[in-house]
């Protein structure tokens, strides 16, 4: 990995007049210090040793608090894991209701960024360092003055946000100064209508039309919604009672890779389908310009929606214009989903806050004016992120002064005078809304590891200086609310512990009345051409991420792209246009062009090309730097996620991108099985065959036999598994050009295949870890007994045998094993090490390494279990996978234990081994995919 | 094919005793044409450098200075290991089976061809350790009582590699030394100046000619003779097991042990061509090896290579005949897979231009020898690439497949491993004699040069 800066920042500025003297001083200073550096750095205070330590730091085994992590704003509940006061791992909480025990792969990087070594450490002026008193001391003396004019001249800008203690601290700041601004900047998607968000129920809906939804992956709710979405999918007892997705869709997401029936059409396309699905519903001839494909899913849709009133539910993305959401919702209506499959929550985030002085181009208008003596910018990187046309760099010196408060010193924080670095939501007090309302307390696990404060503490600072620490105002904004004192110790310590606060979730309010007809839709704008959809980036999102080594290496789902973003054409459109994959195009909407990198990708709509946003940044750090474009370029104030007016330049340039994955066929190999519901339900499907004969006799697993199962009817393709597994195994990131030599160290894969026609491919996923197999091919061809079979079945890795004759990776069938072919793991000092898991070993250059099945947990399940003198109990040790998958698609077990759920989950009937036919007996096994076609289409 | 040329000797007209030693102990004497010897142990030498560098390098990064990957984990380094060993195959053929076979012919060559196993051994002994992930650990796959109470794991055919290998290396270094102490001895009679009296005199362990030495020496080279054949076999059988045991298409098969064995004589044989064709213009040795000798190992050539074209035949034939998918995906991506360039080329160098050697007079052309006997040394390199890497590429998981691309260090090991073979084998020539005086001199003296 890439080397630490040697000195600090500002430590190789010459200070300004050097005298002989100063010189001097300085290097006998240095001498001096040069001397100390040998000893052993004791901190400066007085220290206490430790005689009575508190008994579970003494065993160094984890410890879990609850707390949560900010997800655009909403709050996701975690436990977060803590070995010896470091923060090592993040799970989901099992009582929060956007949480329900499960992460996404973005909250699992969540703790690197703790450690992250780019992140701000101290404040900095005009670009310089600077330090904490310097600022105060220039505050109070602003303060003052601002005090004296109301506030005027003020003007805040801060990222909508759920959470009451820094809502509560805006108010009083807006109390304070009555005639500062405040304004709200967000990148990414709101989720409100007038007041109102939309909450689907899965668990109830049958039949679901998805427009441009990624509900599954890009929603606040989006675990929640996972789970009840696979729930429907999923086998029991050899009968599943399946939804049906059908989804139209311009550019492919996991979502729209879990429908039944999938239409890759452009936002424009999307109306004329949607007009053409109104008629049909209306019993009217379908328009005569639909492809036989559109036509036969149209005509299948509006049947099984005209089937399925009080069940069916219409889903259009947060992206989608204003009149085809209104168009999804007139639909909801008419299909009676209010109050069966759709619940109307009253808004929790900010996006409508009547306090709120408007958005990023009323702050843009407002500095033209010169009504802006100070801006502060906190929690927000506008300069970034704002849309092209705003221009939003131009404007920031407009503002006399500014201040900008976040983690790192990033574009906006390099035009502002003073940069003041913002904590990690680990380090500091707050408190956030899950989508329902359900409050959490975010609780700090360490104390920040440099001179940081949170956004709550800075705001209050400046309104209220020298300001109160956060953990006061949490309490502050919770004892207000709270009423009465008394008892209020009890309930703080309650919420802390249980990570939310029993009963604050909103109920549910009657919706809007939409039981009108259908609104027509308008022909799409004047574009003819190839427009441009702009997504967030499915892993670093709006850019936020840029600077997590994990995310920017975590393959992308469907693409499986690493460290770049691409344009993505389809095939179809690539094929007519003569690209290839890696030429270079430039795009042009008029605010400098960019060059995209083209990638084809099955299921693309062949009239717009895709690009993600969150790439191309200049100042994210040194991971995030100079990797893909930026798509920011291209965006435009009033129709964020689209651009129709792209000039599209092929230059004579190559670039070549970098996917985990390059071959999307399954070659007519039976990888992943494919099953229909109906047929399943019919109990149609041929008896499993008969284990295969062996030479050898079988061995007895007499304790315990570990299993796991996936499931590939639920598994919905997010990748969070793979992000978890690199987070509890230390699993190393090897960068871009390891990536590019297939070197990736990921333990487990999620493959996807592309099958069928390339306009419309079936999309197939399958997590891909080590099978454990019981015939194991690794363990009979390595030299040194470095892979070896452990009495309960798991095929160990010892490291410190292997001596790296890669003979193993040769002769696996699954290519699951990884090798360290070069040293792959952080530079030395690297603060990153703190987030190491203490129980696996940090492998070494030259060894072999792959899933253990997280050995480590299972011996810890056992070592409870033998320590209260009573059996494992089933489910009681939990791969990482397995914890964060939000899909529940992956059980693992003792296939001893009867009443095993992973047991009674491999007695399906759609139940597979990966190439079985080699007789290695995997113990990781699959349920087939199950797909739910309409019977009409 | 023409009977053998019976009435044509095997040493060439107008040749005495005396004149077979000083002819041949000429070279390491008085060093002739300096020049040709010069440039080679210059090429060689700086190549062992490069070589040096690539190691060094290699020890300071790890094997990911290679363009190995997952998939395909194993690349060059197994390529070339398997192309050197059975290089170093046709020096023991010569020297222990023809022995046996009573090939008279084989003793103009035996020496220069066993030096050249030796030397090939020697290469291709070097990649399995340079190819480990741990190289300084290389001595786990040894069986040693250790207080771990920890051996190999014998399953692997890695470790019956280990075995196969040094058994050879040291039975070839013995059967080479044995056979060379006479001619030390004589070296040691002939030398001008003491210092090289007292070298080859060291060297010589006391031989003086005695009866009883020669009783001895006698018995010796026929047992170890009889010792070597079985290894000749054996060796390169074990190496293809390092693939025919794993389950990957185009390795599971069990044609390999006598495919390569054969494959190894041929690669062999196309090194001594490569080697004698110019040393013995060079050093006007074409009357001890004449063209006669040229022809005889065309046969050899010939027949091995058709038994190398039955190893393909045979290959694809199972793909298609066992209707496995995998194997016949293999079998398909070889032909017009990424690779398939590498595949067609294999077949031309190895199947075409063995089947030029039916005209007599090719067959007697040392410079057209020498261009094909090249070929079938890339051809044979290139088919043990095919085998290692192209069915690695794509095995049973498609979301897995990747390609293999060399790096500049992969093209460093390789061309200093042939430095390190040039320049050893150019000090060989320079200091000791390149062709059996003993055994020529008692073939001329027996007479059995005409047979």
């Amino acid at each position: 990995m890439k080397r630490l800066p040697e000195f600090a920042p500002g430590a190789d500025t010459w200070p300004e007049e050097l005298s002989r003297r100063q010189f001097l001083e300085l290097a006998g200073g240095t001498l001096a210090l040069a001397g100390l550096a040998g000893c052993n750095r004791q901190p400066e205070k007085f220290i206490v040793p430790y005689v009575d330590p508190p008994p579970r730091e003494l065993t160094g085994g984890p410890v879990f608090y609850a707390t949560a992590m900010p997800w655009e704003g909403y709050g996701r509940g975690l436990l977060a894991r803590a070995n010896s006061g470091r923060p090592t791992k993040l799970e989901g909480n099992p009582s929060h209701p956007d949480s329900l025990g499960a992460t996404d792969a973005v909250t699992q990087a969540g703790v690197l960024s703790l450690y992250d070594p780019d992140r701000s450490q101290a404040p900095r002026r005009g670009g310089e360092p600077s330090n904490w008193e310097t600022f105060q001391d220039e505050w109070l003396a602003r303060h003052r003055e601002l005090d004296a004019r109301g506030g005027e001249g003020f003007a805040l800008l801060t990222e909508p946000t759920t959470s009451p203690a820094l809502l509560r601290a805006i108010g009083r700041l807006l109390q304070r100064f009555p005639r500062a601004k405040w304004y709200q900047h967000t990148a990414l998607f709101r989720y409100d209508q007038a007041g109102l968000q939309e909450d689907y129920d899965f668990a109830r809906a049958d039949v679901i039309l998805g427009i441009d939804a990624d509900f599954l992956l890009q929603h606040p709710a989006a675990l929640r919604y996972a789970r009840a979405f696979a729930g429907r999918r999923r086998l029991e007892k050899g009968r599943a009672d399946s939804n049906r997705l059908y989804m139209l869709e311009a550019t492919p997401t996991i979502s729209g890779s879990m429908a039944d029936h999938r239409l890759a059409v452009s936002p424009r396309r999307q109306r004329e389908l949607l007009a053409a699905l109104a008629a049909a519903l209306n019993h009217q001839p379908l328009p005569g310009d639909l492809s036989a494909e559109e036509s036969r899913v149209l005509r299948a849709l509006a049947a099984d929606l005209d089937a399925s009133r009080g069940r069916a539910l219409c889903i259009a993305g947060p992206q989608c214009d204003e009149d085809i959401r209104r168009w999804a919702q007139a639909l909801n209506g008419r299909l009676g989903a209010g109050g069966a499959t759709v619940h109307f929550l009253p808004a929790v985030r900010s996006d409508g806050d009547g306090r709120a002085a408007g958005g990023l181009a009323d702050l843009r208008a407002a500095l033209e004016r010169h009504e802006v003596d100070l801006l502060v910018v906190a929690g927000s990187n506008p300069v970034y992120t704002a849309p092209a046309d705003l221009e939003f760099a131009a404007a920031i010196p407009l503002a006399r002064r500014q201040i900008h408060v976040g983690p790192y010193v990033d574009e906006t924080a390099a035009l502002c005078e003073w940069h003041l670095p913002e904590s990690h939501f680990l380090e500091a007090w707050g408190d956030l809304r899950a989508f329902d309302g359900t409050v959490s307390i975010v609780q700090p696990l360490i104390a920040p590891l440099y001179q940081t404060r949170s956004a709550l503490e800075y705001l209050d600072f400046l309104a209220y200086p020298p300001g109160q620490s956060g953990y006061d105002l949490v309490r502050a904004t919770w004892q207000e609310k709270g009423g009465s004192a008394a008892g209020f110790e009890g309930k703080w310590e309650q919420w802390l512990q249980a990570g939310v606060m029993a009963g604050t979730a909103n109920p549910p309010r009657p919706g809007p009345a939409a039981r009108g007809p259908l609104p027509d839709l308008d022909a799409a704008g004047p574009e003819s051409g190839l427009s441009v959809v702009l997504r967030p980036d499915p892993t670093v999102s709006d850019g936020r991420w840029s600077n997590c080594p994990w995310l920017q290496e975590l393959p992308k789902p469907l693409s499986h792209l690493v460290w770049d973003n691409a344009a993505f054409v389809a095939p179809a459109l690539a094929a007519r246009e003569g690209w290839l994959d890696g030429d270079v195009l430039a795009l042009d909407a008029g605010h400098g062009a960019v060059e995209a990198s083209v990638r084809t990708l099955p299921g693309q709509a062949p009239d717009c090309i895709a690009v993600h946003l969150g790439y191309g940044r200049t100042a994210a750090g040194s991971v995030g730097n100079g990797h893909g474009f930026d798509a920011y370029r291209l965006r435009l104030r009033d129709r964020p996620w689209e651009n129709g007016a792209v000039r599209i330049q092929r230059l004579g340039k190559q670039y070549g991108l970098v996917s985990t994955q390059r071959h999307f066929e399954m070659e007519g190999r039976e990888i992943v099985k494919v099953e229909e519901v109906a047929r399943v339900n019919r109990g149609d499907l041929p008896p499993p065959a008969p284990p295969h004969d062996s030479l050898y006799p079988p061995v007895a697993y007499n304790a315990h036999k570990w299993g796991m199962l996936i499931d590939l009817a639920s598994c919905i393709g997010c990748q969070a598994c793979v992000a978890a597994c690199q987070a509890e195994n230390n699993i190393p990131v090897v960068g871009r050009d390891q990536c590019a030599r297939e070197r990736e160290m990921h333990w487990i894969r999620v493959d996807t295949y592309y099958e069928g026609d390339a306009a419309h491919p079936r999309i197939l996923h399958q997590p891909v870890p080590c099978q454990q197999c019981e015939n194991a091919p690794c363990e009979l061809v390595c030299p040194v007994a470095a892979t070896v079979h452990s009495s309960e079945g798991l095929n160990d890795m010892v490291y410190n045998r292997c001596v790296g004759t890669r003979f193993c990776s040769n002769n696996c069938p699954y290519k699951v094993r990884r090798f360290n072919f070069l040293n792959f793991q952080f530079a030395e000092g690297s603060p990153y090490y703190l987030q190491k898991n203490p129980e696996v070993t940090v492998r070494s250059r030259g060894v072999m390494e792959k899933c253990t099945y997280c050995v480590q947990r299972i011996d810890d399940g056992r070592i409870a279990a033998e320590r209260e003198n009573r059996p494992l109990r089933d489910g009681e040790i939990r791969t990482a996978c397995q914890q964060v998958c939000p899909a529940e698609a992956i059980v693992f077990g003792d296939l001893n234990d009867p009443a095993a759920r992973v047991r009674a989950r491999k007695a399906e009937p759609t139940h597979y081994g990966l190439l079985d036919d080699l007789n290695t007996r995997p113990r990781t096994t699959y349920l087939a995919r199950l797909l739910n076609p309409a019977p009409e289409a | 094919m023409s009977p053998l040329p019976k009435e044509e000797p095997l040493i060439g007209p107008g040749e005495s005793l005396e004149r077979i030693d000083a002819t041949i102990s000429r070279v390491p004497f008085f060093h002739p044409a300096p020049r040709f010897w010069w440039i080679n142990f210059a090429v060689g030498f700086v190549l062992v450098m490069l070589l040096m560098v690539g190691v060094s390098w290699l020890f300071i990064k790890g094997v990911g200075i290679w363009g190995i990957n997952i998939p395909v984990a194993w690349s060059w380094a197994i390529t070339n290991f398997v192309w050197w060993i059975g290089i170093g195959h046709a020096g023991t053929f010569i020297s222990a089976i023809l022995l046996l076979l009573h090939q008279n012919w084989r003793t103009s060559i035996n020496r220069m061809t066993e030096a050249m196993t030796l030397f090939a051994v020697a290469c291709a002994a070097m990649f399995p350790l340079l190819h480990l992930g741990r190289p300084q650990y290389f001595y786990w796959l040894i069986p040693y009582p250790d207080t771990m109470r920890l051996w190999p794991q014998w399953r692997s055919p890695l470790v019956w590699d280990v075995f196969a290998v040094s058994t050879y290396g040291l039975v070839s270094l013995i059967f080479w030394y044995i056979g060379l102490l006479p001619d030390l001895a004589a070296l040691r009679d002939r030398a001008a100046t003491l210092p090289k009296r007292r070298t080859y005199g060291i060297l010589a362990l006391g031989w003086r000619g005695d009866q009883r030495h020669w009783r001895h020496y006698e018995k010796v080279y026929l047992m170890l003779a009889g010792l070597a054949t079985p290894l000749v076999v054996s060796v390169h059988s074990v190496v293809s097991m390092d693939f025919a045991v794993g389950i990957l298409p185009g390795w599971h098969s069990t044609i390999f042990p006598p495919y390569f064995v054969a494959g190894a004589i041929f690669s062999g044989f196309a090194m001594v061509l490569t080697l004698v064709v110019p040393i013995r213009a060079v050093y006007g040795l074409k009357h001890y090896i004449t063209d006669r000798h040229l022809e005889l190992m065309c046969y050899v050539l010939m027949a091995t290579g058709w038994v190398v074209t039955y190893g393909y035949f045979s290959e694809y034939f199972t793909a298609w005949m066992s209707g496995d998918r995998f194997e016949r995906y293999m079998a398909m991506n070889r032909i017009a897979g990424p690779y398939g360039v590498y595949f067609w080329l294999v077949l031309f160098c190895n199947v075409v231009v063995p089947q030029t050697l039916w005209w007599r007079k090719l067959r007697r052309a040392g410079w057209y020898l020498f261009f094909a006997s090249l070929l079938v040394n890339l051809g044979m390199w290139l088919e043990r690439f095919v085998i290692v890497a192209v069915s690695l590429h794509r095995d049973f998981v498609p979301s897995a497949w990747g390609m293999y691309y060399p790096t500049r260090w992969d093209w460093a090991i390789l061309v200093g491993s042939l430095g390190l073979f040039l320049s050893l084998m150019f000090l060989f020539l320079r200091f000791l004699p390149a062709i059996s005086m003993t055994e020529m001199k008692r073939m001329f003296a027996t007479g059995e040069q005409t047979r």
